[in-house]
């Protein structure tokens, strides 16, 4: 983001209200209008929504090793 | 039989003292509380330390699970409580770090550039895939763990603030500076591996 773009910060905010879940339809509604009218803004929000989706989608849930399973069981003192 | 058991019986069984009961519990949740300590802890050695630790806690204080919320639920939380202690243990970090943190590294001011096309297409890639996970190691503890708690697995600011005992305010302001320290560290990943040789 430009060091010019000076409703930056405002912009943020509202971006992160919105991914945060945070934000309510009129929130939303003026984020989106903004966006329209501005390229960078736009680019910003894609790039950060990005970024977590990139995340979400590569954080595979791990199967647990055996011998830690094993090593859990005993510490429990349980049977599997 | 304990597939036949359905999870609220296994609990009660598991009050009531039923030893097998108790091992399907844990059997049932030990890979998903597995896999959070190693995204919160990014080692499996402290990993392993966090399922034990909550997994004992659960054993001595099932008791008191009321069964309002999911057992996962409740697991998850002592799971999350007990990763954050250790990195307080271990480095004494300050619960009430203020949301004005100094050297740490945001996007403001930084030139913008537009992604590449087909990003999901690198997830095939390991060196991009290691690139994404360099990053999250290198976000520091405190930040991570807010990333992973409301990224990843989709806690409420209200529940992360909670475990991590520092105000929703410092949540909102820790999860910002991580999407954006994340999303700085793929974005010089990208310049890299998109220069040409």
């Amino acid at each position: 983001m430009s060091k010019n773009h000076l409703h930056s910060v405002k912009i943020i905010k509202l971006v992160e209200r919105q991914l945060g879940r945070d934000a309510d339809a009129e929130l939303i509604d003026e984020l989106s209008a903004h966006m329209e009218e501005c390229p960078e803004c736009k680019i910003y929000v894609d790039s950060v929504k990005q970024t977590i989706k990139l995340y979400r989608v590569t954080d595979q849930k791990q199967s647990i090793p055996n011998d830690v399973s094993d090593r859990l069981f005993k510490v429990l003192k349980l049977k599997k | 039989m304990e597939e036949q058991r359905t999870e609220k019986q296994l609990v009660a069984d598991a009050k009531n003292g039923d030893q097998s009961a108790t091992a399907s519990l844990v059997q049932m949740h030990s890979a998903k509380i597995y896999s959070l300590a190693i995204r919160i802890m990014q080692n499996k050695e402290d990993a392993e330390d966090v399922l034990q630790e909550t997994f004992i806690i659960m054993m001595n204080k099932l008791h008191t699970f009321s069964g309002k919320s999911s057992l996962y639920t409740w697991l998850y939380r002592i799971a999350s409580n007990v990763a954050y202690g250790k990195f307080r243990d271990k480095k004494h970090l300050d619960p009430n770090l203020s949301p004005d943190e100094p050297n740490f590294k945001t996007m403001s001011g930084h030139e913008l550039h537009h992604w590449p096309d087909h990003l999901d297409d690198k997830l095939d890639d390991e060196a991009f895939r290691n690139c994404l996970m360099q990053a999250l190691e290198e976000l520091p503890e405190n930040y991570r763990t807010v990333f992973v708690l409301r990224d990843l697995e989709n806690m409420s600011t209200r529940d992360t603030a909670n475990i991590l005992e520092i105000s929703e305010a410092n949540v909102k302001v820790r999860l910002m500076r991580s999407r954006l320290f994340l999303r700085d560290q793929l974005l010089n990943h990208f310049k890299c591996v998109e220069r040409p040789s």
